[in-house]
């Protein structure tokens, strides 16, 4: 196992175990009682698991999970971050229509290996957006009736 | 063959129908969503899918109403939203249950009171009955009071939460009939206390009538009080709690109606208090409900109002005791 | 054999036509990500209300039908479970799918489904009155125990790590107390207004398998498209049927586990799919296979699905208590028409209630043929390049998450947890004991507070949770699955270091 699995791993667990510790003193400090019974139960479990991974991972004997390599994390940066404003953002203050036909475009662009010089790639990557929206539109807003934010056009 | 072509097309228009309505006039101008406060299948789920159905008509809001439901903890989950997170553009309607989120919020813990809402109109009342399954030794009130005194904090029964009609009616019985009980919230509603109480599992509960009555018409449990201030057409024969001796009043009928979140345009109020109750009385509506076994009670935003206003006052003497 | 009588009604060409319409339309919007098969009954039932009620309870029997088929192929093509019935089929079922056996694991899937779903339905039409009786023995202690056994079986699923599963798992059952407390009404965890109607589960589940997936497809890059060009396997159809009729293990555990437990009330359908996936996996000889696109995984899964949902309608059609949510929305179905379930139903009304579960039973075949017909077609999914198809799977995310409840804060919960599962993913935890946790842990933790209570009036709790036999044959299997898990992670730790030595 190389370093940069294990101190991720090391890091991880111990996120995980602090989220455990920080339930499980909510769930002992917190009233009434009577509804907390349960979390008390599970977060004591909880904790102790997660400190149990994390001695583990201290250790280095990890045996599952491979991580994340650094060229990962470069890929998926920039797609991640669109898919994030995208959820927490656009949707909702675009509108899902319009927000959805900009990121599935932008992703389209980013990702899609096809040269970016060529005019074909672009025709394509306009139709797909075109296409997959029709069929959102057909499933969600007229066969279902879902009512969904479309801020810019209302 | 014409047959199959026109069922078809039937249903297939009746699928994408309600998105292609059109409409004029200022309000509405789109569908309208309603959200119900319990899950999709429940007594209130189902009577306001049926109250609404009729919405899309040309003599009523000529949109349709699309369900919503948010369900959880007793429908403080859907309330808590409707106060603090709903549109109030008119377009967002709601169903209250009386005297549920009234009990809910005297007893604290949520975002919402009476203030928080404008009633609309009323379409159902649907009182608490007591029930116990139809092999149990009890059956009369007095039969079930004398066991509770017997064994007192002994007698289980069971209903549909805390702080629901059903709760409020279980405090009323200790209090009339001076006795101690054990009362057993269900966390799947008035199905799962319904269940409990055919399975065995608790010896009596308070439940819906409309439910109860299909529960007697299917043989499995027997009905020995309702707790409201008459007698109920649908269950001639059973006596209310007056009746037998025990001074109850009307507060745990379980009163059902729409309503819209505080802050809402008054001449969209005002528009909707007008047709709201119109769509109840049609007699599509009317007769679905009672296939159903739900009993009516179409009162209009003033009355509504009234109500209210009257249950705050009874709720909170009743549970400053508590 | 009174449901051969009505057969005939089933075939007219107007009930015909509905049957189809039903089904076809049920595994379309059962493939939607976000629709469970409850919101697909509820949403069919005002268009009812225009039909004769024998009409009305076809279509609505063909719908339910289907759509519980129909969250399989979301779930194998596009790794986003319909519903939670569908989790299970995700774990071998999708990797077969990218492996380029998506026309297999469909058909395997649809054939599954069919077998498993006639067998309930056969169940429901000859042994109501024995498996009414079945259904009430559930109260609160067994349920309690019920829920337990489940957790047990978090451990050994989907995990190469038994503690890092059971940590996933404790994880799903504190993300389950979110929100208000279904009994006493009290708030646990509410750190923002998205969270105070707590975590709904078909959100959460959409997230949890669909984000990390497309975030994986993102790590890959612009450049790592070329390598995976995905040859989309051709399958026969008989060969489908001849894979399935071989896995007969996997086939009737899935059916038994199925046709058991989808009677149980508040339960069943949730879980059947799972626990019939994690038992078939114990006791199969390869059972290392599991998870890296077995078909017998698939085959477990989906068969159980299907036969919950005519044991599911039992106690709903003799004793008018809805067992499950969709049996519930079923019942409004009935009442509108005016009609009451109980007892009498077959004898009053035997003109709608058996055309109704004819259709079910013709429905699961028509289900079947329609699913072979488009597993070839839909199957090529899997070449859709990875750019188009994570802003596909993001968007249906989104999308399916807002129309269950029609709530932005439903959409920020599916990202965070889609975003963290990722991660978690990545450090060996993995995504299906953390769902099963968040479905139990209320049944567990309300069945244990109505438990106490009404033991704390009675018999006194010790006496309550620990007698009857139910009571103790479900505590017997607890045992033994824990003893089970124990002797797993002992047995891979041997393994393990028998490598490390090697090495």
């Amino acid at each position: 196992m190389s370093d940069l699995p294990r101190s991720q791993h090391i890091i991880a667990s111990g996120l995980i175990a602090g989220v455990g510790l920080a339930v499980a003193y909510i769930s002992f400090t917190q009233e009434p009682a009577d509804a907390f019974v349960f979390p008390r139960l599970i977060s004591s479990v909880f904790a102790a698991l997660a400190i149990w991974t994390f001695v583990k991972a201290a250790m280095g004997r990890t045996k599952v999970g491979a991580g994340l390599s650094g060229l990962e994390m470069r890929n998926m940066l920039p797609g991640l971050g669109i898919a994030l404003v995208y959820a927490f953002w656009a949707a909702k203050e675009l509108g899902f229509y319009t927000a959805t036909t900009i990121t599935f475009f932008i992703l389209l662009t980013i990702y899609d290996p096809a040269p970016h010089g060529a005019v074909s790639t672009w025709v394509k990557r306009v139709l797909i957006t075109a296409g997959f929206m029709a069929v959102m539109y057909g499933l969600f807003a007229v066969l279902l009736n879902v009512f969904t934010p479309r801020e810019i056009f209302s | 063959m014409r047959k199959w072509i026109a069922g078809a097309a039937l249903a297939m228009t009746a699928m994408a129908g309600s998105a292609m309505a059109e409409g004029h006039g200022d309000y509405p101008e789109r569908p309208l969503m309603m959200m119900v406060s319990y899950g999709a299948g429940g007594a209130t789920d189902f009577q306001a899918r049926i109250v609404t159905m009729t919405a899309g008509n040309e003599d009523a809001l000529q949109m349709p109403v699309a369900i919503l439901n948010r369900a959880g903890a007793g429908g403080r989950v859907g309330w808590n939203w409707f106060a603090t997170e709903a549109e109030t553009d008119g377009y967002t309607l709601g169903a209250y249950n009386v005297p549920h989120f009234i009990a809910q919020s005297i007893e604290g813990g949520v975002d919402y009171s009476v203030d928080s809402f404008e009633p609309i109109a009323n379409w159902g009342a649907d009182p608490a009955v007591f029930v116990v399954a139809a092999d149990s030794d009890f059956n009369s009130m007095a039969d079930v009071v004398a066991y509770a005194t017997q064994n007192p904090g002994g007698l289980t029964f069971s209903g549909a939460g805390l702080f629901v009609g059903h709760h409020i009616a279980a405090l009323q019985l200790e209090k009339a009939a001076g006795v101690e009980l054990a009362y057993i919230p269900n966390n799947a509603g008035g199905a799962g206390a319904m269940r409990a109480v055919i399975a065995g599992e608790v010896l009596g509960g308070v439940n819906n009538l409309s439910d109860a009555f299909r529960a007697r018409e299917a043989g499995t449990v027997k009905i020995l009080g309702v707790f409201d201030l008459e007698r109920n057409a649908f269950l001639e024969d059973v006596p209310t709690m007056m009746e037998q001796g025990y001074d109850i009043d009307n507060a745990s009928v379980n009163f059902r109606g729409v309503m819209v979140p505080a802050g809402t345009d008054p001449a969209i109020i005002d528009h909707l208090a007008a047709i709201v109750p119109t769509m109840f009385e049609n007699g599509r509506v009317q007769s679905r409900m009672e296939a159903g076994g739900s009993p009516m009670h179409i009162m209009t935003r003033d009355e509504v109002i009234e109500m209210w206003a009257q249950r705050q006052e009874t709720l909170e003497a009743l549970l400053a005791d508590l | 054999m009174e449901f051969l009588f009505y057969m005939g009604d089933v075939f007219t060409p107007l009930n015909f036509g509905l049957l189809l319409l039903g089904t076809i339309g049920g595994l379309i919007l059962g493939a939607t990500p976000g629709l469970s098969p409850t919101m697909t009954v509820a949403l069919l039932i005002p268009f009812t209300f225009k039909l004769e009620p024998q009409q009305g309870l076809i279509l609505l029997g063909a719908a339910y039908t289907s759509t519980v088929a129909g969250g399989a192929v979301s779930a194998i093509l596009l790794k986003i479970p319909g519903a939670p019935a569908n989790i299970a089929t995700t774990l071998d079922g999708h990797t077969m799918a990218q492996k380029g056996d998506g026309a297999k694991a469909l058909q395997v899937s649809f054939i599954a489904s069919a077998i498993g779903g006639l067998f309930g339905v056969l169940l429901l039409i000859f042994l109501t009155p024995v498996l009414a009786k079945w259904a009430l023995a559930f109260g609160p202690s067994e349920l309690f125990w019920l829920a337990i056994l489940g957790v047990t079986v978090i451990g050994t699923l989907d995990s190469s790590s038994v503690v890092k599963g059971l940590l996933s798992g404790c994880i799903g059952l504190w993300l389950a107390t979110i929100g208000f407390d279904d009994i006493m009404g009290a708030q646990r965890f509410i750190f923002h207004s998205s969270l105070s109607g707590g975590i709904n589960v078909i959100p959460a589940l959409i997230g949890l398998f669909a984000i990390p997936q497309v975030i994986g497809m993102l790590a890959k890059g612009r450049k790592g498209n070329d390598a995976e060009i995905i040859t989309v396997k051709r399958h026969p159809i008989g060969a489908a049927f001849r894979e399935v009729f071989s896995r007969k293990r996997a086939l009737s555990i899935g059916t038994a586990v199925g046709s058991i437990i989808g009677l149980i009330p508040g339960v069943g359908g949730q879980i059947a799919g799972l626990v019939a996936y994690d038992q078939s996996k114990k006791m199969s000889p390869d059972s290392a296979k599991f998870g890296t696109g077995h078909p017998e995984g698939v085959i477990a899964a989906e068969s159980a699905n299907n036969a919950m949902v005519g044991p599911s309608l039992v106690p709903l059609l003799t004793l008018s208590i809805p067992g499950s949510p969709t049996a519930a929305v079923l019942l409004g179905g009935l009442l509108i028409h005016g009609i009451f379930p109980g007892p009498t139903l077959f004898a009053q009304y035997p003109q709608v209630v058996w055309p109704f579960i004819n259709s079910m039973l013709i429905g699961q075949i028509l289900m079947c043929v329609f699913g072979l017909l488009i597993a070839g077609w839909a199957a090529n999914v899997a070449r859709v390049p990875p750019a188009v198809m994570a802003a596909i799977v993001l968007s249906l995310a989104v999308f399916g998450s807002y129309s269950v409840q029609h709530s932005m804060g439903d959409v920020y919960v599916m990202m965070s947890l889609g975003l963290s599962m990722f991660f978690l993913e990545r450090f060996g935890f993995s995504a299906a004991p953390l769902v099963l946790g968040l479905i139990l842990g209320p049944i567990a933790e309300a069945n244990f507070i109505q438990g106490a209570m009404i033991a704390n009036a009675t018999v006194g709790q010790l006496t309550y949770f620990f007698t009857g036999w139910l009571n103790w044959l479900l505590i017997a299997i607890v045992v033994m699955s824990v003893g089970y898990s124990i002797w797993m992670e002992l047995g891979q730790r041997r393994y393990t270091t028998k490598e490390d030595a090697s090495v």
